[in-house]
């Protein structure tokens, strides 16, 4: 049989608004709907409640029985990733999930109860325990895995859709409606759990009608003549039948957090302090779905009006909020938006983190993960193109240089011994050459350089020179190089590497 | 372990084994087998030719096992080619380049907390780039790399880790050797380093050693491809010129002109498009002797397969 498991988060909008700014759990809170003098209270916090706030209660009138309300406005981007941080939650039990908003999400847990059963003593074997307690097992972590993710939600199992959420809407949660009983579960419940909004309820209690089961009791056939198909909708769903399949929905490709800024922010610390916690949402979404960042897009909302965005690619797939929150940190230095922010918006692309198989007998692989976030933060510390593996590039040209993705290989499986250096003398690179003036003395048809005259160590006479050597590169280019290539050991110590390029001569190396 | 003997042999070849050798007799020797893992130790010259190229040696020697090393390369003079030739394997080795000193201990610690076995910091040259770092942050890298068995190379032109390594290896001196004698055309052979043991908390200092280091004829395709005999050295009429003066007073095509002369039929374009084996032919080769490649007081020219890019 089908067991349909409905998350459900009570006062949605005041659970998403306290999911963004989590420092308001504490603080008597209300969410509020409607401008001006149409403004009025649809959720507030147990504090709040206790002295009196109601939902319906004007602001105004709110504010006249608790004057220190904190009042905030309903926020649609902070229930956006509010539901979709829920669907990932519920995702992470069952592929099959319906959103159906507003702080609602079915799963299909059909067979899942099997994972949640007790184990034996040794931990080894899970026993043949009875399904409730299974389903109980599986309510409580799936409540604990959306606690995780900030949202207080509330979760009901039962076999179909209907049943589950009325569960779910009980207060004492988790709430498991055993297969079959769906309509004894109902049955003593008022009818309002049937349906909030349930427009016949005024005529059903004229009847004398006050439970679902009352209702159930009823001849289907009479409630249909008297109520139309809405009475046969009715009768079934206090039987607990649902007809309703679940429609699953595929997961979002990316993952999204933001929200609404109470007053506008012109300087960049407050703003990171914020987007560090939406970061930190973000990276506790990604590590539950096994994901990593690898692209992360900044939108900021400007006063009075217009968008910013900016999207950073992160050198590799990562989940430290420190690193991300660094790179944010320098592009928005490099490029500040012009205006003050009103709202934010981050979206992170998620990719698989990098995984290898470490080795028993042969040197230690590197973690990929703590790998990607070290190259990302050496990233933000130095900048692009100052971290990778340096590679070698075909040409003539004694400079030449480039670096790529750092991606070692797997190290090989058993030790192996070093193998002998050949011991060649390296040069030190100049980037760039360093220009030098040279004394030259030519005889005829012949240059011999007796002093170079540089900056630091490059100075002094010549004792022996080498060249020179043509090197003639890229002739065919707008940028073709010909130079003379000599070596040279001055008196005061050192081999350096010279070369003239048309008039102009130029330290390119030193043998070191 | 059932007796004693067994533990001695076994602490003994672990201990072997927690040491990456050089694979350069001279430094090995000074430091008793190598680097050793989760110790830092210093290499200090100022004037003396070589440093980078023990730096390169030890790249090679840890990426040959396997092992990912780091180069935190503060003043950018890493040649991928010359490495590639000296046997390092790009794949494994991750290039750091940055700014400051400052910088290169941040980021040395950072790759060592990730678990790279061999990393090395090279200050570069005098002066060094930015402040020094503070002795502090030497002591803190030192604990980084033992705490996770790193072995730690810092190349600088004079000490800066203070108390924090294991060994002070300095270079003295160097001396080239050119080949060619009178007014024969001069080519680089060899630079020999001379290496003394200036500190190491377990091995009496003082022990001095010199370590050959070869000038590579592949490390520049110009030398396969260009190498010209300068003209006699019958001097007829002597000009002395500065470049200054040839790149402000005369025009291009004279500074051209005023460039040594060269035989044509011993130099060669160096062009993409034509046929690679003309980079193979060496032409200072009909002009040398082959011999031995460890007998380091003669011309060492051993046949390798010479890099076609250069």
């Amino acid at each position: 049989m089908t067991r349909i498991a409905c998350f459900f988060v009570p006062m949605f909008p005041l659970a998403a608004r306290l999911r963004s700014e989590p420092a308001l759990l504490q603080e008597a809170v209300a969410i509020v709907e409607g401008n001006g003098a149409n403004a009025h209270v649809i959720a507030a916090t147990r504090r709040a409640r206790t002295k009196g706030i109601r939902p319906g209660l004007s602001l105004a009138q709110a504010r006249s029985i608790l004057p220190k309300l904190i009042a905030r406005a309903r926020d649609a981007e902070c229930e956006r990733t509010a539901q979709e941080a829920l669907f990932e939650v519920a995702e992470t039990f069952s592929p099959r999930v319906e959103d159906a908003g507003e702080g609602v999400v079915y799963v299909d847990v059909t067979g899942m109860e099997r994972h949640y059963r007790e184990r034996t003593s040794d931990n080894r074997q899970p026993t043949t325990g009875n399904t409730f307690q299974s389903e109980l097992r599986m309510a409580r972590a799936a409540m604990q895995s959306a606690e995780g993710v900030g949202l207080p939600a509330r979760v009901g199992i039962a076999a179909s859709k209907l049943a589950a959420r009325v569960a779910a809407e009980l207060p004492k949660a988790p709430t498991i409606v055993e297969a079959g009983k769906e309509s004894e579960f109902l049955a003593p419940l008022p009818l309002t759990r049937l349906s909030p909004q349930l427009d016949a309820a005024s005529t059903l209690t004229r009847w004398g009608i006050a439970s679902i089961g009352d209702l159930a009791g009823l001849p289907e056939s009479e409630v249909a003549s008297r109520l139309g198909e809405l009475g046969r909708e009715l009768h079934y769903a206090a039987r607990g039948i649902d007809p309703r399949p679940l429609i699953p929905k595929p997961m979002p490709p990316e993952f999204r957090e933001g929200t609404d800024l109470e007053w506008p922010l012109v300087a960049l610390e407050p703003f990171l302090f914020i987007a560090s916690a939406a970061l930190d949402r973000l990276s506790k979404r990604m590590e539950m779905q096994g994901f990593a960042c690898t692209r992360l897009e900044l939108t900021l909302g400007l006063e009075p009006d217009g968008f910013y965005s900016r999207a950073i690619d992160l050198p590799a797939p990562t989940r430290d909020v420190k690193t991300m929150l660094t790179l944010l940190r320098l592009d928005l230095e490099k490029t500040p938006p012009g205006a003050p922010v009103v709202s934010f918006a981050l979206v992170a692309h998620p990719d698989r983190p990098r995984r290898t198989q470490l080795s028993l007998f042969g040197p230690a692989a590197l973690s990929p993960e703590k790998l990607a976030t070290t190259i990302a933060r050496l990233v933000s510390l130095l900048g692009d193109g100052r971290v990778g593996m340096a590679m070698a590039v075909d040409g003539h040209l004694p400079e030449r240089h480039a670096i790529g993705a750092y991606a070692p290989p797997p190290p090989p499986v058993t030790r192996r011994k070093p193998e002998k250096s050949h011991g060649i003398l390296g040069v030190r690179v100049f980037r760039p050459a360093l220009a030098v003036e040279v004394i030259t003395r030519e005889t005829e048809g012949d240059t011999q350089i007796t002093a170079v005259h540089g900056e630091g160590d490059v100075c002094g006479n010549v004792r022996v020179a080498s060249g020179p050597w043509k090197v003639e590169a890229g002739w065919w280019s707008d940028a073709p190089a010909a130079r003379e290539y000599w070596d040279v050991e001055l008196d005061r110590g050192g081999v350096y590497r010279l070369y003239q390029s048309g008039a102009d001569w130029f330290v390119d190396a030193r043998y070191d | 372990v059932r007796s004693g003997a067994e533990l001695i042999r076994h602490i003994s070849n672990h201990e072997r084994t927690d040491i990456i050798p050089t694979t350069l007799d001279a430094l090995d020797t000074l430091l008793g087998g190598g680097l050793q893992r989760g110790k830092l130790v210093e290499l200090v010259s100022r004037r003396a030719a070589g440093r980078f190229s023990v730096v390169l040696s030890a790249l090679a020697a840890a990426t040959s096992i396997g092992e990912a090393a780091a180069l935190i390369d503060l003043g950018d003079h890493f040649d991928p080619q010359l490495a590639e030739a000296n046997g390092v394997d790009l794949r494994r080795l991750l290039w750091v380049r940055p700014r400051t000193v400052k910088e290169a201990v941040m980021s040395a610690e950072m790759i060592t907390a990730t678990g790279f076995q061999m990393v090395i910091v090279d200050v570069g040259l005098h002066p060094l780039r930015g402040r020094r770092a503070p002795d502090a942050a030497w002591v803190r890298l030192a604990r980084t790399a033992e705490a996770h068995g790193t072995a730690m190379l810092v190349s600088a032109p004079y000490p800066l880790t203070g108390t924090a390594c294991e060994a002070v290896v300095k270079g003295t001196f160097s001396t080239p050797r050119w080949l060619g004698r009178g007014q024969s055309p001069r080519l680089l052979q060899a630079i020999d380093l001379h290496l003394s043991l200036e500190k190491h908390r377990h091995m009496r200092p003082g022990a001095t050693a010199v370590q050959p280091l070869l000038a590579w004829e592949g490390v520049d395709a110009r030398r396969q491809t260009s190498v010209v005999v300068p003209a006699s050295a019958q001097p007829r009429s002597v000009v002395e010129s500065t470049s200054r003066r040839v790149a402000e007073g005369a025009s291009p095509t004279e500074a051209h002109q005023s460039l040594p002369a060269v035989n044509p039929s011993k130099t060669r374009r160096l062009d993409d498009s034509k046929t690679p084996q003309a980079t193979h032919q060496p032409l200072a080769a009909s002009r040398s002797t082959t011999r031995r490649p460890d007998d380091f007081n003669t011309l060492t020219r051993t046949p390798r397969p010479i890099n076609t890019r250069g």
